[in-house]
């Protein structure tokens, strides 16, 4: 890769965190000001739980947080998957994704379908980089703490997709266990892995303590994290 | 079973545990007063180890003296079908609820301080803090030896009432003991999710004096201890905010939880850990560790304010409405009921 597409490699990915971690804030606001809105309800509104207003504010919420998941979840799939696929494909396949979502979303007229179907081929997409990671593909050729981080980080996001699954789509559903039972276990798996490659890789490399960085505010071009194996406190998440 | 005979094995039970509770409670108070003095003054935060230890010794006796009173709890609440007469199970309370959480939580930090190793010496009097602050809070807020388990003794006397009164009132009773027996108190969710919460808040804990040395001092070293406590609490946070879902959708079907006021701070302070071990990939950024800082010091107010929302927010995870310290008035108005009952 050239100098020049390195930096925009990794203008691109800082840009991909920064808009997730803006994402999540949004998510936080919005919880923050529901907590005022219902602590304000509950002395404000007689029985306002057992009355349709609870109903309506739920209803808001869910749909002021289905836009963000979707944002969440989009950035997911340009960033997780990237070392095996081109930033191109990566696009068309997000974009595809979401107009599949938008379609059942407009045939069902129920936002909860359209959701649940991006959130499917999310699901199924981040399947496949699981499996790509496992096996190898365009990463390293042994079982290092570098493919570990990234399979952890793999099968962290997959839980996490099927938990918004079971969220959106399967709460009264006899499938709900399974499928919450599989996103469980694969975030949380995912999540000791992602943390602790280094500890559990079958090749160790020295692991550095610390993670350098400036403390003053001099220009700079935003970094992407170096390679696991050089800095292994980094969660390998994006 | 006997309704008036467990009804006294209970309150001798309570007395039994108050006094050396009552003193062990005065006691943890002083300790963890001392404590914080020892971590402000600068001139006796040598002490700062020595003084984590006698806190920890403290907690972990109180812990194990209220173990033995949930034990024999266990023993005395049995949950009887008033038309068969056939027991249906034991009452097991689990020991990190109603008046004991601050206290768990406060000893689950002084245990964690103990057991730091990077940066041991920096982190102790902030740690030592921490711990302090919630034994002072755990003991003379909660009360937990002096005035235990207010609502499971309410509700558990209150049942043992009906039952001796006999008729549909018993049956309402047993169906709401019951209820909370399968439900709550021996559900095994009950003794997953709340300790992994327990245990996630108190590495949050020494990770947010970790960040606090880091802004201090400005030495990356920090940031790094910083985040590996960040992320051993982010994975317990993360399993028992999990492990809670589930048990919400069977437990609470019908019930307004969704979105409730302690479930909004329970995902805020869930999002903004995320969104922290996001940022922390791009720490060589220019000027990004203040960001990293910053959203570390608000995700762990969110965590104080999360815990805080259980007693001031209503919904169903709420202690808001609850009428706190009625436990040892339901006995005394219990008391001529039963004993006109069985007599």
């Amino acid at each position: 890769m050239s100098t020049i597409e390195e930096i925009r490699q990794r203008v691109w990915d800082f840009w991909l965190t920064i808009v997730t971690v803006a994402v999540l804030a949004a998510l936080g606001v919005q919880s923050f000001i529901g907590t005022g809105y219902v602590w304000w309800a509950q002395r404000a509104i007689p029985e306002w739980e057992a009355g349709p207003g609870y109903a309506a504010y739920v209803e808001l919420m869910n749909l002021i947080a289905a836009p963000l998941v979707l944002v969440l979840v989009l950035v997911m799939g340009l960033c997780v998957p990237k070392r095996l696929f081109s930033r191109r494909a990566l696009i068309l396949v997000s974009g595809a994704m979401v107009a599949a979502g938008m379609i059942a979303w407009a045939v069902t007229g129920k936002l909860e379908t359209g959701l649940a179907i991006y959130l499917s081929l999310a699901a199924i997409i981040q399947v496949a980089v699981v499996v790509l990671t496992v096996a190898g593909v365009r990463g390293p050729s042994y079982l290092t703490e570098g493919r570990l981080t990234k399979t952890g980080s793999g099968l962290l996001h997959l839980g996490f997709v099927l938990f918004g699954i079971v969220v959106v789509a399967l709460q009264r559903s006899s499938w709900m266990m399974p499928v919450f039972s599989a996103a469980a276990i694969f975030s949380l798996v995912g999540t000791v892995l992602a943390f602790y490659a280094s500890r559990l890789a079958w090749h160790r490399s020295t692991p550095r303590e610390e993670t350098a960085f400036e403390w003053s505010d001099e220009p700079d071009y935003p970094e992407s994290p170096k390679s696991v194996s050089e800095n292994p406190d980094s969660n390998g998440s994006m | 079973m006997d309704p008036k005979t467990t009804y006294i094995a209970i309150v001798n039970l309570v007395e039994a545990v108050r006094p050396i509770g009552a003193g062990l409670e005065a006691a943890i108070a002083v300790v963890g007063a001392i404590s914080v003095l020892i971590a402000l003054i600068p001139a006796i935060r040598a002490y700062a180890g020595k003084a984590l230890a006698v806190l920890a010794t403290f907690l972990v006796a109180g812990e194990v003296l209220l173990g033995w009173m949930h034990w024999r709890l266990y023993d005395l609440m049995l949950v009887v079908e008033p038309s068969t007469g056939l027991t249906t199970g034991h009452v097991a309370a689990p020991l990190w609820i109603e008046s004991e959480k601050l206290y768990v939580w406060a000893l689950l930090v002084a245990v964690m301080g103990l057991c730091m190793r990077r940066q041991r010496d920096e982190l102790m009097p902030g740690a030592l803090f921490g711990a302090g602050v919630l034994a002072v809070g755990g003991t003379l807020l909660s009360k937990p030896f002096s005035n235990p388990l207010p609502n499971l003794l309410s509700q558990y006397v209150g049942y043992l009432q009906s039952l001796a009164a006999g008729g549909m009132t018993a049956e309402g009773a047993f169906q709401g003991m019951e209820s909370a027996r399968q439900f709550y108190y021996n559900a095994w969710f009950m003794w997953v999710h709340p300790p992994l919460l327990f245990f996630s808040y108190g590495a949050l804990v020494i990770s947010f004096v970790a960040t606090l040395l880091m802004i201090r001092h400005r030495h990356s070293a920090y940031e790094t201890t910083a985040y590996r406590w960040a992320r051993l609490g982010y994975l317990s946070l993360t399993a028992g905010m999990l492990l809670g879902f589930p048990w919400a959708l069977m437990s609470w079907q019908g019930e307004a939880w969704w979105w409730s006021g302690k479930v909004n701070m329970s995902i805020m302070m869930w999002v903004l850990y995320t969104a922290y071990l996001h940022a922390r990939l791009y720490l060589r950024t220019r000027g990004m560790w203040k960001a990293v800082a910053a959203v570390a010091v608000i995700s762990f107010l969110i965590l104080v304010l999360t815990y805080v929302a259980t007693y001031v927010v209503p919904g169903a995870h709420s202690y808001a409405s609850a009428e706190m310290g009625t436990a040892i008035a339901a006995l005394g108005d219990a008391a001529g009921a039963i004993s006109g009952a069985g007599a």
